[in-house]
């Protein structure tokens, strides 16, 4: 097994856009139906509602093209620093999502989410603590980061 | 499989020992006092990992048999893995549309404001 803890995911891509654009992106419905089902699936315009806001509602219906069965996800922000950070949890699943939103000084952003199946003896607002001090860590470290070419 | 199973596997694979006993059972069927020998462990100690991976569907244990020899099950596992694999698949397409999106809005507004 690899040093990644089990039941958490990192994953990064990078963007050529602005930070503040990429970030709109990802709380904004007009943008988000242009990116947010999956290939083969779509977000529907109407069925999106995001509060940008910690506590505000996130809810998205992806629906597959083939059949038009459909995929509701409820999630409530529980962080939204724009143009940087955007965390919310899933409220059926408990899983926590962060997006952490770089820029890289040349017209490019780069992101990473960091998705946790977070265990409910962990979901206390210490532990919840401790893992928003470890991802500060890995922005300062971002942000301190050369620009990649 | 349900949400709750999968929180209680990746639960239970949160601990070094049990991570440790599951790569063990990995490699073939194996006694209690056969995964205790790698740790500085008592038996009821590696009991208590074994019951946490028995609950979460990761292990078997034979009921009659006199040693209990422990099974890995390798579907629970490859389920959790499944759900990694499949989580990276969706932000990996996700953000595939995001970069055309983006390359959209920002070639039909070139000067500056990207907003509607």
């Amino acid at each position: 097994m690899t040093d990644q803890e089990l039941g958490e995911l990192s994953f990064t891509r990078t963007f050529d856009a602005p930070r503040e654009l990429v970030f709109r992106c990802l709380i904004e419905p007009e943008h988000l139906t242009h990116f947010w089902g999956p290939a083969g699936t779509s977000a529907p315009l109407a069925q999106i509602k995001a509060d940008p806001r910690p506590g505000g509602v996130f809810e998205t219906v992806m629906v597959n093209d083939a059949d038009g069965s459909e995929y509701p996800t409820r999630a409530v922000y529980v962080e939204v620093t724009e143009p940087e950070r955007l965390v919310w949890t899933e409220t059926h699943s408990g899983m926590t999502v962060t997006l952490t939103l770089s820029d890289l000084g040349d017209g490019r952003t780069h992101v990473r989410i960091h998705q946790a199946r977070v265990p409910a003896e962990f979901r206390t607002p210490q532990a919840q603590a401790g893992f928003l001090t470890s991802l500060d860590r890995f922005a300062g470290y971002l942000a301190g980061l050369p620009p990649q070419r | 499989m349900t949400s709750d199973r999968l929180d209680a596997t990746f639960a239970a694979l949160a601990d070094p020992t049990r991570r440790a006993i599951v790569a063990r059972l990995a490699a073939g069927d194996a006694t209690v006092t056969e995964l205790a020998a790698p740790f500085r462990m008592s038996l009821p100690g590696i009991s208590k990992h074994l019951k946490v991976l028995e609950r979460s569907g990761l292990i078997a244990r034979t009921r009659h048999a006199q040693f209990r020899p422990c099974h890995l099950r390798a579907e629970a596992l490859d389920e959790a893995l499944g759900w990694i694999e499949e989580s990276r698949r969706i932000w990996d397409e996700r953000f595939h549309k995001l970069d055309a999106h983006l390359r959209d809005i920002q070639q039909a507004h070139p000067s500056g404001d990207n907003h509607d």
